[in-house]
């Protein structure tokens, strides 16, 4: 299998005011492609920090980020935009912009990659369909449930055909009933369609789903479970 | 991401804020608008007058009077005692480049039309050679200007014969007229008075003349002055040139004032025109600049809202870079809102400025301001047409988007600069 993501000795020291906070204390990780790994831990145990290093959202303190071999701490700030265009984020909070329609967020990411506005509305119609919310996608957020928000924000993390998707507690806002939902879809995207998935979650229902299960706490990685 | 794209995100981000956005257009809007009327009036009114001038006043053209100034209330001699006489045109005929020379006497007088009479200047000239001087504005519109008059005959300016323009005719050629005119200076005054015979009324002159013909002025032959008014003295001397070349403009007034051993003054119609200009540019950089206060204050309100709506879309942002806009286009984005500001400000500042200057102009015109009642600078009733011309429209519109841009700088760098994991956190 083709390893994806790389991750060596991480480390991350934030300043909380003139407190040093180590979120993170040497993590290695390893996903390969197709890969569905759930991160699960207590709040503040740094799964949020190891997914946003990984999403070259922000930078480690200590140690290095290979994706697809390469490293990431030799990219600029335009090499890091592109590099983000192929991951596919998916938020706790779905950060999709108010104004636009369902259709118009997913189209936003293939805009931001320079796609004719032809293209983007042919892709961002099959992706919601995809998602189940072809009927939807003339829709704004405020119009849209909380779980249908999420399935919006899928479809946008996969416009640009990314590499991997990158999740961060994606039923963490949403209630049950709707979670399993998304739970099926990330699933199914993950079978069906080979997406190579690195999640954060409270959930144990999701992570019962994946294949692999990281337990972290206090910034290491403590146990590894393959399902 | 294509440019198209940006700019069309730029947009919905304005549209949300309509009310917002449309006041801060305003600011852009008034400051454009008043540098616009101010400079489209002044050139308006810039153009009208030396148009005016240039109509009753040839370039070429030098005014000698005695003493200090050109005329302005320096009837009769100057204080020195030195008098500018009719016949001193022949001294300066001899000057070289001097083609002719004529003198003027004028007083102010009355014509007598029946049981009608009206204050007018009463001007002394050699009617063949004044009207070789102005070739094009001493023409008579009916009746002959003869060039060896007979003493009572007289020529009259269009204002005297057609009194408003209007068709009520004060008199016209082959009318006998009284001529009226008071000796203060005789002891005790006394009231000289003839009749003439009007032979010529010029054509329609219109404007500002210094020197040259006007519409209010009644014409008498040089020596019925001189006879009339008990003086040899005349008030100026007008002096053709050959060119109207600075050089030649020069050298003859030099010339002049050395043969009157500088008791004349020698003023040029070319110098007047520049000083005039000068002064009107100069009027038009302080009310341009006050005008560029207020897109000043424009611009900062620009700054202001790009400020606050930064703070409100820091989420937004950090959303953007997190699916791989690059910095350049957030700051793009952001330089887009103010540039789709400042263009749509910058437009219909344009068209209200010019609206506005129109209106100002119909309000000058119905209020009548006149110009015009002395000695040397006579006129009729101004208008003011404002005129925009190409450059005023390109450099407000550049002015507009520019004040625009620059003050959406910063705000945009900010925004270009800020941190996706910090943007993503902000609440």
């Amino acid at each position: 299998m083709k390893v994806i993501v790389e991750a060596f000795n991480l480390k991350k020291t934030y300043m909380l005011g003139k407190v040093p906070v180590n979120a993170l204390r040497g993590v290695n990780l390893r996903v390969e492609s197709g890969d569905f790994v759930a991160i699960l831990g207590p709040s503040g145990s740094g799964k949020s920090t190891l997914l946003n290093l990984i999403g070259a959202l922000d930078k480690p303190t200590e140690g290095k980020i290979l994706i697809e071999g390469v490293d990431i701490s030799t990219l600029n700030d335009d090499q890091l935009a592109n590099l983000r265009l192929q991951i596919g984020f998916v938020f706790q909070f779905f950060n999709l912009i108010p104004r636009f329609t369902a259709k118009e967020n997913v189209e936003l990411s293939m805009a931001i990659a320079g796609l004719s506005k032809a293209e983007r509305e042919k892709r961002a119609e099959n992706l919601l369909d995809t998602v189940g919310l072809r009927e939807r996608m003339n829709h704004k957020p405020t119009e849209l449930s909380g779980g249908e928000q999420q399935r919006v924000a899928i479809a946008r993390a996969l416009a640009n055909n990314p590499k991997f998707l990158l999740m961060d507690e994606p039923t963490g806002n949403i209630d049950s009933k709707t979670a399993s939902e998304i739970i099926g879809l990330v699933k199914r995207l993950n079978e069906e369609k080979a997406a190579t998935i690195i999640m954060v979650t409270h959930d144990q229902r999701l992570a019962s789903e994946s294949k692999r299960v990281v337990q972290m706490s206090d910034g290491l990685i403590v146990q590894e479970v393959v399902n | 991401m294509k440019a198209q794209d940006i700019f069309s995100y730029s947009f919905s981000a304005i549209k949300l804020r309509k009310l917002r956005a449309g006041l801060t257009t305003l600011g852009v809007i008034i400051g454009i608008a008043a540098i616009v009327a101010l400079l489209s009036i002044s050139q308006g009114l810039q153009n009208t007058i030396t148009e005016q001038l240039q109509r009753g006043f040839a370039t070429d053209t030098l005014i000698v009077s005695a003493g200090g100034g050109f005329g302005f209330g320096t009837i009769g001699s100057s204080n020195s005692g030195f008098k500018l006489l009719v016949n001193d045109t022949q001294i300066i005929n001899e000057i070289p480049n001097v083609v002719t020379s004529v003198a003027i006497i004028q007083r102010v007088g009355y014509v007598k039309s029946g049981e009608t009479s009206l204050t007018r200047y009463l001007v002394g000239v050699d009617f063949a050679t004044y009207a070789s001087i102005y070739s094009n504005t001493f023409v008579a519109e009916s009746g002959i200007i003869p060039l060896v008059p007979d003493s009572e005959m007289i020529v009259v300016g269009k204002r005297v014969s057609d009194l408003w323009g209007n068709g009520t005719l004060f008199c016209i050629v082959s009318d006998n007229v009284d001529i009226l005119w008071t000796n203060a200076t005789a002891r005790p005054p006394k009231n000289e008075t003839y009749t003439a015979h009007v032979v010529a009324v010029l054509k329609d002159i219109g404007g500002l003349g210094i020197g040259g013909p006007s519409d209010f002025s009644i014409y008498i032959p040089i020596s019925q002055s001189q006879v009339f008014f008990g003086t040899d003295e005349c008030d100026m001397i007008i002096v053709k040139l050959e060119n109207d070349d600075e050089a030649t403009i020069k050298s003859v007034s030099d010339a002049i004032k050395e043969a009157f051993s500088g008791q004349v003054s020698v003023t040029s119609a070319t110098a007047v025109l520049n000083i005039l200009s000068s002064v009107f540019s100069t009027i038009e950089l302080f009310l341009a600049g006050i005008a560029a206060i207020s897109l000043l204050v424009a611009g900062i309100g620009i700054m202001n809202i790009m400020i606050v709506s930064l703070m409100e879309r820091t989420r937004e942002i950090g959303i953007l870079k997190a699916l791989g806009m690059k910095s350049r286009t957030v700051l793009m984005v952001f330089l887009g809102e103010s540039i789709i500001i400042g263009l749509i400000g910058a437009v219909v500042g344009i068209a209200s400025g010019w609206g506005l200057a129109n209106v100002v102009a119909i309000i000058f015109r119905r209020s009548g301001v006149f110009m015009g009642g002395n000695q040397a600078v006579r006129g009729d009733q101004m208008t003011i047409t404002p005129l925009l011309t190409p450059t005023v429209t390109v450099l407000a519109l550049v002015f507009g988007i520019g004040v625009s841009v620059i003050f959406a700088l910063y705000p945009a760098w900010r925004a270009s600069k800020l941190k996706p994991v910090e943007a993503l956190r902000y609440e």
